[in-house]
């Protein structure tokens, strides 16, 4: 089965997300990513730390058990995906993505899945778009000197194939497809786990606020921040610096070119001693 | 495993990983599926998400977990409890009694499908935490006390109504109104009033207010429509009240008519890829395979031998099919090995299975070496050391061998024990021998998982270097001991020299697919493999290696290796129950819930039409496999009762086949933080093996002003035991040994996140990092009395990716070492999750 | 406003990135007092103007080095203006990367030839007095004046090339950057001019007497602009990102801006030590702009 060139994504649903880092392992091997030196962090179950050249899913754990009696549900549930977080994180294949825009050498393109690639041939290693990910996505890859992270399995895409990652989730926290089909199945699940109650959870990036929408988008049991995902009002584009900062330079240009001749024209005064030692 | 036979007849999952999402509530205890079976897992989000499922209006089945620590099961669930270790027979007791209190059991179920109206004979007696029979001397029970009460002798005659324990010569008296003092039903409800709520809350730690909720939960399953699992996993076996926790869970089940229905159960999720075949296959040294029992010493003949083991049919409507069976499947299974050697003049060599006179339990393996008591030891595909318990007496007896076989493709920490903590090589004389086998991802062969599904699995990679497989390197080793036998003679070469291998090509390399042709069975007249075990005989006609796998190879060949499944659910499943028939097979018969019979009422019509497991027609039992006859009629009187492996065709609220009791009890650890809340003179089972007692080593117990923190040992996703220390990824997810510890033990303790502690009991230490979490958190018992527990990840040793690397901080990686050397009394299950450790900060 | 939260990953832009916003920052800054001096018209300024010429040419020699080596793949540094995957040339203007790549090969062709003409002027080539005499006059000043844009281009593209990111400071400080990065460029490459005056002969004294109080105007509009980039990044919410450990580059910030106002009044100074300091000021600025944000 081949897929039709429409965007195709994940919907991440966290709140079904177990932690079992399978995605994090068949997306290693698939792809031949060695993975980091292994150190132990002390930060809960995580010893992966972010996304980075090595790791292109990353399972977060944030521990956020209320008080230290045994507890129960109600009233303030703390069971049911929400006293201990968990979420795999990766490349969002932003619809206005960041590291695309910034790319000098148009080594980042978005394929005809709508997913963003970068062309490993093509990159020259300068890590402008490791500045500009929102997300801490992109990493650098010492030994091959390229940017490096998720390719949506663009190679597995390509062959008819769903993502390495999506295909090991046991529970299917993460789901691949057409997003279009995707964002009903999402609007299906928050509208189920809001009538349950859990009124913290949302969608992030199903709409167009957040970088004009993701291609990898999640159902979150908390808010953004505290997936070390920016916020609608954080969740601006490295362009928008453009204007402002040539804006800035130009105005300081001006500045500058007049205080030069300024101060080199007003040399003409006479009576000062400065003169008179001149060779001319 | 046990219990479970000892309750229903069978000891396995009753249910299967897929029917879990019929469920309406699941209650997790001793068991992290999500960590521990992730993939299984799926099962529970599926009924999760379901929004047909659930108490009261549904929205989706309700997760209870009760742990002692928060893990990622526990962020799954809906409710979680935080519940002291070893303590489940107190809160299933309270949720029993409960239930019983507040009349929420499914009558017709209780009254009809459990012995709740059987009359207990008089003599029987619970007292101060002892029940009747209890002999102090040799610490155990005489199981006489316990039995029914007899009325009528038994309608026909025959092998199968005498019995082990009770020579009896009559069927049980039942009292249907279950008003009789004497029955099982008002033994229960008076012997379980002791578990009020704030008893359960001074025991396990749970708050009242929290039990109760659930227990409202957990009451509403006793309703016809709506129907709740348990499942649990090694969280309640590790105990020495191992059997109790689990029967206590049985038990409620029963009384809620869960059992046999799907989304019911009494869910044992097993442990390694095979460990169900591993089982039934006599991977335990009490059973032959398919749950025969060992013969033992005194039995003569094959009579005495069905006559000590087999069921006793105690009830007239009980089909007793085990029991009436059982000599044509133990003479079918001798046949199978010993070919023509077996005749019906010498019993079908039935004197060739040896009578084990002493425990053969794994444990005892050590014991019987530490005495000096055994030459050598083959370690196939097990690691001794780091699985313990009591590491540093597992490796004195491994010093104390002559010689050691390792069979295992990679290194572990018994290949080289003599590397092992505090160990002095140049003091070892044992002789070690390494024979690398190939990996299961090197051959083919199948795969029998938790719900009983015999798989093929293909050989994914060939075998590495000299790897050889098990199979053929035990054929080996069989054809030498055979050699040398015929050459040199030996005491009781028969044993040996008749069995046959008439089923293999070349003996000395036996193909997979043979074995399981073998373990079918077949028609000796007809040549043709058997269909149903149904047909063995006992006059040595048919063959079954393994009776509960006949039906697996039949004349259409290996079922195990069919795969019609979710590719066309409309044919494949044919029911839409999720039984998928012809996807690989699962035993007994291809059913995929056992004691299906009692998923329909008593003219069988569905208890919920919405769930049906088998229903009556009019003519036939259709949907699942019935486990019951095809077209036995329910509406005839003489009818079968429904669990059709028990004596006394229903299962049992009270259980004369478990030796530390027949009503489940709570019964402290043999290392406790307190004194058992219900009888202290009594805190511990009285019938605990006490290995080193018993052997006359002092007992290595810590008490609790020594001791005062109680620690538990459990998997982690990342690591399976201690293979995947050799695997770089794996290793990469959680790279090094931690103790898991409660803020609040660690702040008063000043251990910091990430520092290095040593923990240690009476046994042993560990030096290892330390995870500051709120997941852990202290309980309140006894009214008063704060205790925190320790969270001790098995998964290192010396061995392995991070330990080579590190072989000075790795040394005291061994959880192990703190465990101690006792075993529950019926399975010799160590106590692996309940012990008593202090900490302090390196 | 809400503090802005950032959790992007390092860049790690480090010495390399370092060196070329310095060398590239008096390259380009050097260029445009050279320009600037002819502009203004006093003949006795021409010598000035070529040294200011040749210093920005020097200056931007290594340049493209730092560059290619900071990139993983060096040899592939082509692809900043080659289109491999797409076939033609590279060229994303709102990408300042790749607009400041272009600009820095422009640039290059203009400081050049600048420093070619510099060069004949002095007369000290053979055969260049015809080129000389060929860029004289009008087109020499159109020549200097685009030059002189792109020059102030290279100081100044190099804060937007952070600001257009998603690091904390960097983009915090958006419109301030370009136009920091630049006033600190003049004020530096009037130091270095400065320095280059005191330290020979044939610069006249009036001129560098010029250079100084130029030099102390591009200080108070580089003071001015780090005022308003350290309130940009106190309203971001980023202040701390640029305390800590880097108030000793501050200190070394402060010296350089201080150093041109006392200079004049303190005695026995040799009279280098001022535009030096002013220099590593430069330098250090640059540091703590680049490392700050991604520690
Ligand atoms: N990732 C992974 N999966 C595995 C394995 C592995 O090594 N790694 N091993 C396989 C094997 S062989 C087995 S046997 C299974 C075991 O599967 P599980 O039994 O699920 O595994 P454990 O982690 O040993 O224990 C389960 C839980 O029991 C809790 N617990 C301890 N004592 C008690 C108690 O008294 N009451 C209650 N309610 N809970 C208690 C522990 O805190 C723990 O969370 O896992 C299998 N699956
Ligand atoms: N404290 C504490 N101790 C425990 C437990 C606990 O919860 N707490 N859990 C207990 C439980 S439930 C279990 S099951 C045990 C697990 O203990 P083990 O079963 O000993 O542990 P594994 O690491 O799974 O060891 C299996 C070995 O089999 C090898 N192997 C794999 N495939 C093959 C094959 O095809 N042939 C052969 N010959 N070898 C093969 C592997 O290389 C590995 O060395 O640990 C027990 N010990
Ligand atoms: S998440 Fe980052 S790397 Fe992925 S598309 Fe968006 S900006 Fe690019
Ligand atoms: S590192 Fe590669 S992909 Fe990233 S911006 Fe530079 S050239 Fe593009
Ligand atoms: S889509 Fe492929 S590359 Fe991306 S995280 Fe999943 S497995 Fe890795
Ligand atoms: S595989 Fe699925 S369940 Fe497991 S950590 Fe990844 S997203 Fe979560
Ligand atoms: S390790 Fe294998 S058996 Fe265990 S959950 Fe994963 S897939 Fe299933
Ligand atoms: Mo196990």
């Amino acid at each position: 089965m081949a897929w039709q060139e429409k965007p195709l994504g994940f919907f991440t649903d966290t709140s079904i997300c177990i932690g079992c880092k399978a995605c994090e392992v068949a997306c290693k091997e698939w792809n031949q990513l060695k993975g980091d030196p292994a150190t132990f962090t002390a930060d809960s179950y995580d010893n992966t730390g972010q996304l980075d050249a090595q790791n292109w899913r990353h399972v977060q754990f944030i521990e956020q058990i209320p008080d230290n009696k045994g507890t129960i549900a109600t009233p303030t549930p703390i069971a049911g995906g929400q006293a201990w977080l968990m979420m795999s994180d990766v490349c969002k294949h932003c619809k206005e993505a960041s590291c695309l825009e910034v790319c000098p050498t148009n080594a980042i393109v978005r394929t005809e899945f709508d997913t963003v690639f970068i062309q490993p041939d093509v990159c020259n290693g300068c890590r402008n778009c490791i500045s500009a990910c929102p997300y801490g996505v992109i990493g650098f890859n010492e030994q091959a000197g390229v940017a490096q992270k998720c390719t949506l399995c663009y190679d597995r895409l390509q062959g008819g194939l769903q993502p390495a990652c999506a295909k090991a989730c046991p529970t299917e926290s993460i789901k691949f497809g057409y997003i279009d089909d995707l964002h009903a199945v999402a609007d299906d699940r928050l509208a189920a786990l809001q009538k349950a109650g859990y009124q913290k959870a949302q969608l992030y990036g199903r709409d167009t606020k957040v970088y004009g929408g993701l291609n990898a988008f999640f159902l979150l049991m908390d808010k953004p921040e505290v997936y070390k995902l920016p916020n609608e009002a954080n969740a601006t584009l490295p362009s928008r610096n453009n204007l402002p900062g040539y804006v800035g330079g130009v105005a300081t240009a001006v500045l500058g070119l007049i205080a030069g001749l300024v101060a080199f024209r007003s040399g003409r005064m006479s009576g000062t001693d400065h003169t008179t030692t001149g060779r001319s | 495993m046990v219990s479970l036979a000892a309750t229903f007849g069978r000891g396995a999952m009753t249910n299967h990983w897929r029917d879990i999402k019929h469920a309406d509530v699941i209650l997790i205890n001793g068991a992290n599926p999500a960590e521990a079976h992730p993939v299984g897992f799926q099962w529970f989000v599926k009924a999760k998400l379901d929004p047909t499922k659930g108490p009261g209006a549904g929205g989706g089945a309700k997760i209870i977990h009760a742990d002692p620590r928060y893990t990622r099961t526990s962020a799954m669930s809906d409710m979680y409890l935080r519940i002291r270790t070893g303590t489940d027979v107190a809160y299933f007791g309270g949720l029993i009694n409960y239930v019983l209190q507040n009349t929420l059991y499914h009558e017709d179920y209780v009254k009809n499908y459990t012995n709740a109206s059987f009359i207990v004979k008089e003599g029987f007696d619970f007292k101060d935490g002892l029940f009747s029979g209890y002999n102090p001397a040799t610490r155990s029970y005489d199981l006489s006390t316990w039995a029914y009460e007899l009325t009528a002798p038994p309608a026909q005659a025959g092998g199968q109504v005498e019995g082990p324990a009770t020579t009896q010569t009559g069927f049980a008296k039942r009292d249907m109104t279950l008003q009789d003092p004497r029955s099982v039903f008002q033994l229960l409800k008076k012997h379980y009033s002791r578990y009020t709520p704030d008893m359960v809350a001074s025991i396990t730690g749970i708050p009242a207010d929290q039990f109760l909720q659930v227990a409202k939960i957990v009451g509403e399953m006793g309703r016809p429509d709506k129907v709740m699992t348990i499942v649990y996993a090694v969280g309640l076996t590790h105990h020495t009240t191992g059997g109790q926790l689990i029967r206590s869970g049985a038990v409620l089940q029963l009384l809620l008519g869960n059992i046999g229905r799907p989304g019911g159960g009494m869910n044992a999720e097993r442990g390694h890829a095979n460990i169900q075949g591993n089982t039934d296959h006599a991977i335990s040294w009490e059973i032959l395979p398919g749950y025969l029992r060992i013969p033992a010493p005194g039995q003569k003949n094959l009579d005495d031998y069905v006559r000590q083991s087999a069921p006793v049919k105690s009830d007239p409507n009980s089909w007793n099919f085990f029991g009436l069976n059982y000599r044509n499947f133990m003479v079918s299974l001798l046949k199978g090995w010993y070919g023509a050697a077996a005749t019906k003049d010498n019993e079908y060599a039935f004197n060739f299975i040896p009578k084990p006179a002493t425990n053969s339990s794994w444990m005892s393996i050590y014991d019987q070496a530490l005495k000096g008591k055994m030459e050598g030891l083959i370690l196939n595909g097990m690691t001794a050391t780091s699985i313990g318990p009591d590491v540093n007496q597992v490796l004195q007896a491994l010093s104390n061998l002559k010689w050691l076989v390792i069979m295992d493709p990679l290194p572990t920490t018994s290949s080289e024990f003599w590397h092992g903590p505090d160990m002095d090589p140049s003091k070892i004389q044992t002789e070690v021998f390494m024979l690398p086998t190939t990996h299961w991802i090197e051959k083919d062969g199948s795969f029998v998982n938790s719900g009983r599904w015999m798989q093929w699995k293909e050989q994914v990679i060939p075998p590495e270097g000299q790897a050889q497989h098990d199979h053929w390197i035990f054929a080996d080793l069989f054809d030498r001991v055979k050699s040398l036998y015929k050459q040199q003679g030996g005491k009781f070469p028969d044993a040996i020299n008749a069995m046959t291998t008439d089923w293999y090509k070349d003996p000395k390399k036996p193909e997979l697919d043979e074995i399981a042709k073998e373990i079918n069975g077949k028609d000796l007249a007809t040549g043709k493999q058997m269909s149903s075990f149904a047909n063995l005989k006992a006059d040595g006609t048919t063959t079954a290696g393994d009776w509960i796998y006949t039906g697996s190879y039949t004349e259409d060949g290996n079922l195990s290796k069919r795969r019609n499944g979710i590719q066309d659910p409309a044919k494949n499943d044919p029911t839409g129950m999720g039984f998928y028939p012809m996807w690989a097979w699962s035993w007994p018969l291809n059913r995929r819930v056992m004691y299906n019979r009692a998923s329909a009422d008593s003219d069988g019509k569905p208890w919920d039409p919405k769930r049906p497991g088998i229903q009556w027609n009019g003519t036939t039992w259709t949907g699942d496999v019935p486990d019951y006859p095809a077209t036995m009629n329910p509406k005839d009187p003489a009818s079968w009762n429904p669990f059709i492996m028990n004596g006394e065709g229903v299962g049992r609220l009270f259980s004369s086949a478990m030796l530390d009791g027949p009503i489940p009890e709570h019964y402290e650890p043999v290392e406790a933080p307190i004194a058992n809340p219900l009888h202290p003179s009594q805190s511990e089972d009285p019938v605990v093996f006490l290995y080193d007692q018993a052997a006359g080593r002092p007992n290595r117990f810590g008490k609790v002003d020594k001791y005062p923190y109680v620690a538990t040992s459990y998997r982690l996703t990342e690591h399976e035991h201690y293979v995947t220390q050799h695997v770089p990824l794996l290793v990469g997810l959680q790279p090094q040994a931690f103790v898991e510890i409660p803020e609040e033990l660690a702040n008063e303790k000043g251990i910091k996140n990430g520092d290095r502690v040593r923990v240690f009991s009476e046994r042993g230490k560990i030096e290892v990092a330390a995870l500051v979490t709120k997941r852990l958190g202290p309980m309140t018992l006894a009214g008063n009395k704060t205790v925190y527990h320790i969270g001790i990840p098995i998964h290192w040793g010396f061995i392995g990716v991070s330990a080579e690397q590190n072989p000075e901080r790795s040394k005291y990686w061994l959880a192990n070492a703190l465990t101690p050397f006792v075993g529950d009394v019926g399975a010799r299950t160590p106590e692996f999750k309940a012990f008593l450790v202090n900490i302090e900060k390196i | 406003m809400n503090p802005a939260e950032h959790f992007a990953a390092p860049p790690e832009w480090q010495w390399w990135i370092l060196a070329y916003f310095f060398f590239g920052g008096l390259s380009g800054g050097s260029y445009a007092i050279g320009t600037l001096l002819r502009l203004a018209g006093d003949p006795r300024d021409r010598r000035a103007s070529q040294i200011a010429y040749i210093a920005s040419f020097i200056a931007l020699i290594p340049c493209p080095i730092f560059l290619t080596l900071d990139l993983g793949q060096p040899t592939l540094f082509y692809h900043m203006l080659v289109d491999t995957s797409g076939g033609g040339l590279v060229f994303k203007p709102w990408s300042p990367m790749s607009l400041g790549s272009w600009a820095l090969l422009a640039f290059g062709l203009f400081s050049f030839v600048s420093f070619l003409g510099a060069l004949a002027e002095t007369g000290r080539i053979r055969g260049a007095s015809s080129l000389a005499s060929a860029i004289r006059g009008l087109p020499a000043t159109i020549w200097g004046v685009i030059g002189t844009a792109l020059g102030l281009f290279i100081c100044g593209y190099t804060g937007v090339v952070l600001a257009v990111s998603n690091q904390a400071v960097w983009s915090d400080a958006g419109w301030v950057l370009g136009g920091l990065f630049l006033a600190s460029a003049l004020s530096g490459s009037a130091a270095l001019l400065l320095f280059l005056a005191r330290s020979r002969r044939d610069v006249d004294l009036d001129t560098a007497y010029r250079l100084e109080r130029a030099d102390r105007y591009f200080v108070v509009l580089e003071a001015v602009l780090i005022v308003l980039f350290l309130v940009a990044v106190a309203v971001a919410g980023s202040l701390t990102k640029v305390l800590g450990i880097w108030v000793l580059l501050w200190i070394v910030v402060l010296a350089g801006i201080v150093v041109p106002f006392l200079a004049s009044r303190v005695r026995g100074w040799p009279p280098v030590a001022a535009p030096l300091l002013a220099l590593l000021g430069v330098l250090a600025l640059r540091a703590l702009v680049i490392f700050s944000a991604q520690t």
